[in-house]
């Protein structure tokens, strides 16, 4: 019962912060939705017993991102006007309209109970192993360790490209 | 404490990768610590690129011996992330040739960029790990993170300039919808690991044989966001809107690569996940790849119609190729579409470095004007463009004809009668806009002088053109390559 009330508590928040996001004015205000959101999601990964990504989750995304997002809001300024004009027609309704049917059709999977959309999908409940950091680490250096380092990869590019994008570069002659 | 058992480590799966991502460490930090010279870093990376090559023979002799005494379980390593079948080893020698191509085409550019030079190079040897993983790949995340790895620097290529140019839009461009494009193939790879409960792609196959899906609907809107990611990399039609753009602005001397890198890559993986792991959905996937193929053609070869800038021009036929090489996939074969892909990465390569010649390694955009009378200023340049433009073309006795009709007979003999016929047209009309070129090159009148080629440049075009040439007359030797390329 208390999971139940937890989930639910933290499913509203996680809307509101993401309808916060989109919906503020002010991109400070959108930030703070952000960081809304990405906490009710952490506390939703510690119900599934995913502690590890929970704990991930608060540092990287609340943590550096965000701050990273924060940063840049202010290194622009906030009190820049925007230019609010949409240039697609009705993209407002489609949007809308779209996460309609998506959670229509979400809310009924969930009563009718019916699974068979996606069959891998199971309904019990993991194993309290499943989310340690032991486990993740197993995994992370035995049958993962090739996606693991190959993500080093991405670190030297970002180091590269960052060099050789903004070093030593004359203005437009 | 918990036991680990380390997993079993089968190097040779993973020796090209390992050269070149070392490779290109070994180039930033040689740069960091001795300043050579650019000719040294271009050494290093030839080094790199000529063992890389090397061990893909050692790879392929094994595939192949695994493919005859048996023991094709050996080919799947580290825990089924890579797979050294005849598909990947091909791919990953394809793209290890281009890279070479690339590099000499786009050396006046590292020239220019001075101390930045050792970056531009080390991003193209850090574009070629990352493709080679994932035409290589076995799971679809080590193929979402190869496809990263990749993509993330041609981003950074296409921004390469020693001036602020036209080039920082293209690059910016390219990144955002990059972007877009990866978060829907990731997406798509979630959706259908929700689906089948399995991202390795043997294991899928293996799920769909097992089991048969009566509501396939989680799992057919992942294969479609799959598709979308990977037709924006290959600029196929409707996701083919930043092709011309990216082309006309990023700097000449990466685009050659940077287009036929993205092809051949984006075009394997596309291959390897709906041959190899989704077969049993194909009365789904093959219309939707079909009307891709056809809307691409179309849209392709009729806008590259009215271009005046030779590399939009190039663009759109880039549209229209992705179309003619769907048409592979379509007729549910590979040997056509890695033939084709591999022959047009060629042509590709060659034009650009055409256009880094006329325009400089570093400029945006080429008006057809600078091409007028280009075969009197320069009659070997304006004869390469001309054949390499007729090989695109699909010509008799070029490796583009012998390509179409491999991949046409294909769809024909998989039922797709209407595709061959509306590709057929699209050929017809795409002779058009090749000819312009040529047209602009022979019969117009110029006042400028002649114009020098660079040694490199030289190169390329020579191995272009005696690519085009050969594999146009004599295509059964690569053809019988492509064929024994097989797919787990």
């Amino acid at each position: 019962m208390a999971e139940t009330i937890l989930f639910v508590l933290m499913a509203i928040g996680a809307l509101v912060g993401a309808v916060a996001i989109v919906a503020a004015r002010n991109p400070v205000y959108s930030a703070m939705g952000l960081l809304g959101t990405l906490f009710s999601v952490a506390v939703l990964y510690v119900l599934q017993l995913a502690h590890l990504v929970a704990a991930v989750q608060v540092i990287v995304y609340a943590g550096a991102v965000l701050t990273l997002f924060l940063f840049v809001i202010m290194l622009i300024g906030v009190d820049k006007s925007e230019d609010w004009d949409e240039k697609l027609p009705y993209q407002r309704a489609f949007v809308g309209g779209l996460g309609g049917v998506i959670v229509l059709f979400a809310g009924a999977l969930t009563v009718f109970g019916n699974f068979d959309w996606v069959p891998a999908a199971t309904n019990t409940i993991p194993e309290a192993t499943n989310g340690t950091i032991q486990a993740i680490a197993e995994l992370l250096f035995t049958d993962w360790v090739l996606a693991f380092e190959a993500t080093a990869l991405l670190l030297t590019i970002a180091a590269a490209g960052a060099i050789g994008l903004a070093h030593h570069r004359r203005e437009q002659a | 404490m918990i036991e680990i058992t380390t997993p079993e480590v089968s190097w040779i799966a993973i020796l090209p990768e390992l050269v070149l991502a070392l490779g290109a460490v070994g180039v930033l930090l040689v740069e960091v610590q001795w300043k050579p010279a650019t000719r040294v870093l271009g050494a290093i990376s030839a080094i790199t690129l000529v063992i890389a090559i090397f061990f893909t023979f050692l790879q392929w002799a094994q595939a192949g011996d695994a493919l005859e005494v048996g023991g094709l379980d050996e080919l799947v390593a580290f825990s089924g992330m890579i797979v050294m079948d005849g598909f990947a080893v091909f791919g990953r020698f394809v793209l290890l040739v281009m890279a070479g191509l690339g590099l000499l085409a786009g050396w006046r550019l590292v020239e220019r960029l001075n101390r930045r030079g050792a970056e531009a190079i080390a991003l193209v040897l850090l574009a070629t790990t990352g493709f080679s993983i994932m035409v290589a790949s076995n799971n679809l995340v080590m193929m979402f993170l190869g496809l990263e790895i990749g993509s993330i620097s041609l981003y950074i290529l296409a921004g390469l300039t020693e001036e602020k140019t036209k080039a920082d839009e293209a690059a910016m461009k390219y990144f955002l919808l990059g972007s877009f494009a990866s978060a829907i193939f990731i997406y798509g790879v979630a959706l259908l690991y929700a689906g089948t409960g399995q991202l390795e792609i043997l294991a899928i196959r293996q799920f769909f044989t097992e089991f048969i899906v009566t509501r396939p609907a989680v799992i057919l809107i992942g294969l479609a966001l799959i598709i979308v990611g990977l037709g924006f990399k290959v600029s196929a039609a409707p996701f083919h809107s930043w092709a011309p753009d990216v082309y006309q602005g990023a700097p000449s001397g990466v685009v050659g690569y940077m287009a036929a890198m993205a092809k051949i890559a984006g075009f394997l993986a596309m291959a390897r996940i709906l041959l190899t792991a989704v077969p049993q959905l194909d009365d789904s996937w093959l219309p939707v790849i079909a009307g891709i193929s056809a809307l691409s053609m179309l849209v392709g070869s009729t806008i590259a119609l009215v271009q005046s800038d030779v590399r939009r021009l190039l663009a759109y036929s880039g549209v229209a190729h992705a179309g003619f090489i769907l048409t592979g996939i379509v007729g549910g074969a590979t040997t056509g579409m890695l033939f084709y892909v591999t022959v047009y990465a060629i042509q590709l390569i060659g034009a650009f470095a055409v256009v880094a010649v006329v325009s400089g390694p570093s400029s945006s955009g080429s008006s057809i004007d600078e091409y007028r009378g280009l075969a009197r200023r320069s009659p070997a340049l304006g004869a390469a463009f001309a054949v390499l433009l007729l090989g695109m073309a699909g010509l008799p006795l070029t490796s583009g004809f012998v390509a179409k009709f491999g991949v046409f007979s294909e769809a024909w003999a998989n039922g797709y009668g209407w595709l061959v016929i509306v590709a057929l047209l699209a050929s017809v009309i795409s002779f058009a806009f090749y000819l312009r070129v040529i047209v602009a090159m022979y019969m117009d009148e110029t006042e400028e002088e002649g114009i020098v080629v660079s040694l490199a440049a030289r190169w390329v075009l020579t191995i272009a053109v005696a690519g085009t040439v050969l594999a146009g007359i004599l295509p059964a030797p690569l053809i019988d390559l492509a064929a024994d390329a097989f797919s787990l």
